[in-house]
């Protein structure tokens, strides 16, 4: 971890750690509601749709912004925040993640070993899996970025072939991410348009906003390094419709910190992050509260 | 069983974007051919969904490349 000299201890890492971790405890119930309800809600309207009772473009409407909120609650999962290392817990994890996945067809080990991966080697063009997003110069980049697909994940598998672990979790991915193949094209031999539109196009919308708003926003044209792997942005939308992913500096520094309590946090390291001399750290409200958020 | 796994590995590796033309697109272009005309033929809606696909895997993309 690299350091600014001269730091005041009462900005030391360790009261930063210890301040981190008084947010890092509470259960996060609403990302589960917010994960095992969007799934739900998506897998009821295939009956809806094809029993007629809702139109087949209404039902696109509802399965596309189920699928702009199927990441998030996998994402507590990757890091083990709803079980928080209560081994007992761990298959709220394993659920959760796996249910809310469902609708965007992500496999859960692929992505919890590959977001561990963006964590340590967060913009490194040779290790980073999400820099291909995170330096698209546009947003067109990002959307071409995320049809690259099976290419994608075998040359990161290339990458960390030596790491046991890591290929254990791929491997297991890869299997899950292919019964997904397999389900789709069985579906769409029996539901043509019901498959396009209430599952693929949703999917995609899905992982477009996904990589536009967690990986683009956060880490374009940032550099290597704790302090500096990701940045504070600002944007029109009222921040509740983007994930508050103005606040993903706060997660890359600490991703123990819930979702729903990384505001607060952020408003509690704020002195620290002055400190170090964080690129937007002064622009910090005091409360944050609605948008814009932070204005840099 | 190590021998098919691989032979399989490579063959989803080399031709998914044909056979998800050809399924996938396949499938439905012919759905949307049933809606919107009047003698449709299954076989030109699965060809030109294979079509694409094969047109997929040598560009390397589904999309523009820019």
């Amino acid at each position: 971890m690299e350091d600014i000299k001269n730091i005041p201890e009462e900005f030391s890492f360790e009261k930063e750690k210890e301040i981190a971790r008084s947010f890092s405890k509470r259960f996060q119930w609403e990302m589960i509601l917010i994960g095992v309800g969007q799934a739900t809600v998506w897998l009821s309207l295939w009956p809806l749709v094809i029993n007629g009772y809702i139109s087949l473009f209404f039902g696109s409407l509802i399965a596309t912004i189920c699928a702009c909120f199927a990441y998030l609650p996998s994402h507590e999962a990757q890091h083990g925040n709803y079980s928080r290392g209560n081994p007992k817990r761990r298959w709220i994890d394993s659920f959760v993640s796996h249910f809310t996945l469902i609708t965007i067809m992500f496999p859960h080990d692929l992505m919890r070993c590959t977001h561990m991966k963006h964590h340590a080697y967060t913009n490194n063009p040779e290790k980073d899996p999400d820099y291909d997003t995170a330096s698209a110069k546009s947003l067109w980049e990002v959307i071409t970025a995320t049809q690259v697909g099976i290419k994608k994940y075998e040359s990161i598998a290339e990458i960390f072939k030596n790491d046991n672990a890591f290929m254990k979790s791929f491997n297991k991915g890869v299997i899950i991410g292919m019964m997904y193949r397999v389900i789709l094209l069985t579906l769409v031999v029996m539901f043509p348009l019901e498959t396009l539109l209430l599952w693929w196009l949703p999917s995609k919308f899905g992982i477009i906003y996904l990589s536009t708003f967690f990986s683009w926003y956060p880490h374009y044209q940032a550099d290597i390094g704790r302090y500096k792997d990701t940045k504070f942005w600002s944007h029109w939308m009222p921040r509740y419709l983007n994930h508050s992913m103005q606040l993903h500096f706060v997660h890359h520094l600490h991703p123990g910190i819930g979702h729903y309590d990384e505001p607060k946090a952020i408003e509690a390291l704020k002195p620290f992050l002055i400190a170090r001399e964080v690129p937007g750290a002064e622009d910090i409200p005091e409360s944050v509260k609605y948008n814009p958020l932070i204005k840099r | 069983m190590d021998k098919f796994n691989e032979i399989l590995t490579n063959h989803i590796s080399n031709w998914n974007m044909v056979w998800f033309g050809l399924i996938f697109w396949g499938s439905v272009i012919n759905a949307i051919a049933e809606l919107y005309l009047v003698n449709n033929n299954s076989i030109f809606c699965y060809l030109f969904g294979f079509l694409l696909g094969v047109v997929a895997k040598i560009r390397g993309t589904w999309l523009w490349k820019i």
